[in-house]
């Protein structure tokens, strides 16, 4: 029989029924992924909006990395329930006053909206498809034409509309569903840890910063399998782009580490011992030296000496990975961090992962890389690239 | 009035207010949506009156207002509460999970932090020998003891409850007479309530994968008797009442004690009160 | 507007409309009753069948036990000190079939297929309240174990249902014997034990003033061959217990005379050690309690004898283990107290 759970081990004293800790890894890994689906969101919108002519290249590209990630999102809390069958409940009677029951209706809307964007976006190229191709994949494209192969220069005007409101609307959804993650944290009062004002805004920064270096990770991939060069102004461009919200982010976050600190509530004894023990290395020496204080250095250095080619595109992607890797470890330390320390102010536990499990190490790295399994088909099936040969606004 | 006038008399308020669902399902089915209410308080000013209640025999929650007393001098940590709150409950037997449990505060000599411990203490694990099974290991006999005492704890029953601000299915409510139950066929298990409890007083009963916690006891209370915990504490540290009842033990322990009650500063509200417990203990 | 986007909202109206019956259509029943949650599911929590019934419900069968009980320490209101009978046999209302999750009304059920527990070993059981623990409260009964009376079982005393009650006091199927028909057969006794029950020979025991259900007892004992000693196993060999019972009441009725032989030194030492035994042997060696012996009085040697035997070979589980730790000087200065207090 499986293990029906796990007792943490504990130091001083902690609530008897805490020492079965409630939100594991997958936890970690869902604030993760809304958050990718946020950050590359504003990156397309820094384009449809904004009209950032140098982000073109990855516009589109960014919306179909959001929207990929954004159909993942529900799956870690899904996989996380004791009654995953129930999972409609929430939306069928949703309790106005719970974060967690205005889960499905923003991520509903967001979903909704972020398909509808991209098949606006991609509604010529579906439509070109729907011609040409036979089979199944000529029914797939032709079920998505709606039945009107309208691409007059009318029906592109009103599509032009529709994707610029669209994008308006989704600047407040993406980083509305987002900036709520950091409120379902931020507005628990039981946890010393979580209970911040900031933790919205911490959450959404960190989010963009993930978001912009996903998408320079992955534009520079994209890049080299088609073996077509990097758009240096589109790089350049992502570069300041990290370099700016990074500097938001880590600012927020030590404001939000200093007013912890110097309010100093009870429990703050523990929380010091905290910090000063368990997260010296997931907390001190990954999330803040390597992953923050490495990357922003080098991207100062980069932007301060004005390099450029190839010496500009290797050092930005591997900022832009060692971000990737610091904010998933934030996710983390906030998540389980802030279980990790007792609701007694006086004693702390310790998370251990399972390996092979529902609410695993492996479960975790599944749904991790399962957005860009999906992005993978996506890209073949609605090419998001400028030189793919469907005419473009 | 006799045991048996008393039902006769449940019977009849029970057949007058199914007519009266029958006829105002009809009047629905007619003028439809928000016409119900008007037209119900129009025609049927008795039955606004009268205020709705669960079809429990004998039981009308609008007449109760429970809450729990914990004399803490008294306590004598022997923890027939816990056990018999595992059996009356059906609770996990092991030490992970409980409905209430006793904590232990320990000042020794020359010592400034105090040594606290519970069930789920590795020593008094082994103590108690088996799941199902709570003793407190006498750890401190041999020590040079300052100050010691025991806390018995359990579900507050906030006015305020966080747990209930934060489910998201309303899984879990407060009933009109005090009590905050769960509803274990609606709970989805995103144990987001267990988060928020600054009391740790739920846990995810992993056996039928849905959040857990104290009742205190409702199944007994609406029947007239005490919860279990309270029922077999040998030394009366545990107090249950309807302060509706001036007489009701709760009544005169809160009348005749300054109480307190745990973390006052998360704004709660608790409805378990508490008598002699120290500055350590939330 | 172009038939795209036409077609579109129409996509959109549909679905929006299609989730709203659903989610009309999948609300459970009586969801928003009385708020925002099931309400019948305050019902079904409070139908739940209760475990613990309380004492009332023991008395019925249990009437004796109940009684025992009920005019025990152990069932004091005014100080709000109430054991009930549930918190040591556990619930007799039942239990639960699922070992945990959900309840269910349809487990075991005590008396008919749920035997309760008997606690067997009664020191463990009995120390979850009254072991001295720092944390419990003054006015809570604690004791050492190891001082108290050792491995020895809380029962072996205490009437585990009114525990202030000794259990010899009920135990002992000794009924109170007639005084005058056991004069008629003491003659045989006086060989050794004197003519009024004060024996000449320090060895042997006088009888006068004793306490009258040990004697009883003690005959009882020497016949069925739990106490051994050749002269008295075959005198008690043909007594019948009514005929035990009636030397005891004649002996227990006689003037006791204290055997005094001086030996004050070793006396007040053995004073010291003398408060140990007077939780049962009584204040100054006279028992309060008919089934234990008063010590006041008897000869230095017999005494002796009687603590040796007990660190060797004699059954007793009390006296075994306070004799066990005790030295022979001990006891020496044990009996000599004895001896020189007065019995009276």
């Amino acid at each position: 029989m499986e293990t029906l759970f796990h007792a943490a081990p504990f130091t001083g004293y902690v609530y008897p029924n805490e020492t079965v800790i409630p939100w594991t890894v997958l936890i970690a890994i869902y604030p993760y992924l809304t958050g990718l689906v946020a950050g590359a969101f504003t990156m397309s919108s820094l384009y449809q909006v904004f009209g950032m002519e140098r982000f073109k290249p990855v516009a589109h590209f960014a919306m179909l990395t959001s929207l990929c990630c954004m159909l993942i999102v529900p799956l870690p809390l899904l996989l996380h329930l004791g009654q995953p069958t129930r999972a409609l409940n929430p939306v069928i009677t949703p309790h106005i006053t719970s974060a967690f029951a205005i889960f499905g209706y923003a991520a509903g809307f967001y979903v909704i909206l972020l398909l509808l964007e991209n098949w606006f976006v991609f509604r010529p190229h579906i439509v070109a498809q729907a011609k040409q191709r036979k089979g199944p994949l000529g029914w797939f494209y032709r079920i998505l034409t709606l039945g009107s192969y309208d691409l007059s220069e009318k029906a592109m005007h009103y599509d032009r509309k529709w994707i610029f409101a669209l994008a308006i609307v989704g600047i407040p959804g993406a980083h509305g569903l987002h900036g709520y993650v950091g409120f379902v944290f931020g507005s628990l009062k039981s946890r010393e840890w979580w209970s911040s004002d900031l933790m919205p805004p911490i959450f959404l920064f960190s989010a963009i910063i993930s978001g912009v270096a996903l998408l320079i990770v992955l534009y520079a991939a994209s890049c080299r399998l088609r073996k077509i060069p990097v758009d240096q102004d589109c790089m350049k461009g992502m570069t300041y782009t990290l370099w700016g919200f990074m500097m938001f982010a880590l600012l927020l976050e030590a404001v939000e580490f200093a007013s912890l600190v110097y309010r100093g509530r009870e429990g703050i004894e523990v929380i010091l011992e905290y910090v000063a023990g368990p997260l010296i290395v997931p907390f001190w020496i990954i999330q803040i030296g390597i992953c923050s204080v490495i990357p922003v250095s080098w991207l100062t250095f980069m932007i301060w000496k004005g390099v450029k080619g190839n010496a500009l595109i290797s050092g930005t992607v591997l900022s832009a990975l060692l971000v990737l890797v610091g904010v998933l470890m934030m996710r983390w330390n906030v998540v389980i961090g802030g279980q990790e320390i007792a609701k007694t102010g006086k004693g702390l536990l310790t998370y251990h992962m399972p390996f092979f499990e529902r609410e695993s190490a492996v479960t975790a790295a599944i749904l991790l890389i399962a957005p860009f399994v999906l992005l993978s088909v996506a890209v073949k099936l609605f090419p998001p690239w400028e030189d793919s040969g469907v005419q473009r606004d | 009035m006799t045991q048996e006038g008393i039902a006769v008399e449940d019977k009849a308020t029970e057949l007058e207010e199914a007519g009266r669902r029958d006829f105002m399902r009809l009047f629905g089915g007619v003028l439809g949506g928000g016409g119900i209410a008007l037209v119900a308080a129009a025609l049927l000013p008795e039955a606004a009156a009268v205020a709705d209640k669960p079809d429990i025999p004998g039981y009308d929650w609008n007449k109760h207002h429970w809450s729990f007393g914990v004399d803490a001098t008294k306590c004598i940590g022997c923890l027939r509460c816990v056990e018999a709150c595992k059996v009356e409950n059906n609770v996990p037997k092991d030490p992970h999970h409980f409905r209430t449990w006793v904590e232990r505060y320990v000042t020794l000599e020359g010592e400034e932090k105090t040594h606290i411990d519970s069930q789920h203490d590795p020593v008094n694990i082994e103590a108690a020998g088996a799941d199902g099974k709570y003793r407190f290991a006498n750890r401190y006999k041999d020590a040079k003891v300052d100050k010691a005492f025991f806390v018995p704890k359990l579900c507050n029953h906030c006015t305020h409850p966080a747990c209930v601000q934060v489910c998201p299915v309303g899984a879990t409510y407060k009933t009109e007479d005090g009590a905050v139950l769960i509803d274990h066929t609606m709970c989805i298990g995103c144990q987001y309530c267990v988060q928020a409890c600054p009391y740790g007083a739920r846990f995810f009963n992993e056996e039928i994968q849905a959040t857990d916690k104290c009742t205190w006891c409702y199944h007994r209370i609406t029947k007239g008797l005490n919860p279990a915990c309270v029922e077999v504490c040998p030394v009366s540290a545990r107090v249950f009442g309807d302060r509706n009842d001036k007489q009701s033990p709760i009544s005169i322990f809160l009348r005749n004690n300054r109480v307190t009650v745990l973390r006052p500063e998360s704004g709660n509200a608790p409805n378990v009160f508490y008598v002699g417990i120290d500055k350590e203990v939330s | 507007m172009p038939k795209h986007i036409t077609r579109l909202l129409l996509v959109i109206v549909l679905a929006a409309v299609l989730a709203y019956v659903g989610k009309q259509w999948l609300t459970v029943e009586s969801f928003y009753r009385f708020g925002h949650y099931r309400g019948n599911s305050v019902a079904e929590i409070a139908s739940d069948k209760p475990k613990y019934a309380t004492p009332k419900s023991c008395e019925t069968c249990h009437a004796a036990k109940y009684a025992e009980w009920s005019r025990g320490v152990h069932n004091n209101p005014e100080q709000g000190k109430v054991v009930k009978c549930e918190v040591c046999h556990g619930a007799a209302g039942g239990r639960d079939k699922n070992p945990n999750g959900y309840n269910s009304a349809t487990g075991a059920e005590h008396p008919k297929n749920l035997k309760l527990e008997i606690p067997a070993d009664t020191v463990r059981q009995c120390t979850l309240c009254h072991e001295q623990m720092p944390g419990r409260p003054l006015q809570q009964k604690q004791i050492v174990v190891a001082t108290h009376a050792g491995t020895q079982q809380c029962k072996v005393c205490h009437n585990v249902h009114s525990p202030r009650t000794f259990v010899g006091a009920l135990a002992s199927t000794s009924k109170p014997g007639n005084p005058a028909a056991g004069k008629a057969i003491a003659a045989d006794c006086a060989a050794c034990h004197g003519k009024l029950g004060i024996s000449e020979d320090a060895s042997i025991p006088s009888l006068a003033g004793q306490t009258e259900i040990y004697l009883a007892d003690a005959i009882k004992a020497y016949k069925k061959g739990l106490r051994k000693d050749e002269t008295m196993m075959s005198m008690a060999k043909d007594l019948s217990d009514s005929a035990s019972e009636n030397l005891a009441a004649y002996f227990a009725s006689l003037t006791c005379k204290s055997a005094q032989d001086g030996e004050t030194p070793a006396a007040a030492r053995g004073q010291v050690l003398a408060k140990k035994c007077a939780s049962c042997h009584g204040e100054n060696g006279i028992s309060k309690q008919a089934m234990w012996p008063s010590l006041a009085g008897l000869s230095k040697p017999y005494l002796e004898k009687a603590l040796k035997s007990y660190k060797a070979e004699r059954k007793n589980g009390m006296m075994n283990n306070i004799a066990k730790n005790m030295s022979d000087a001990d006891m020496a200065d044990l009996a000599s107290y004895y001896a020189n207090v007065a019995c009276r």
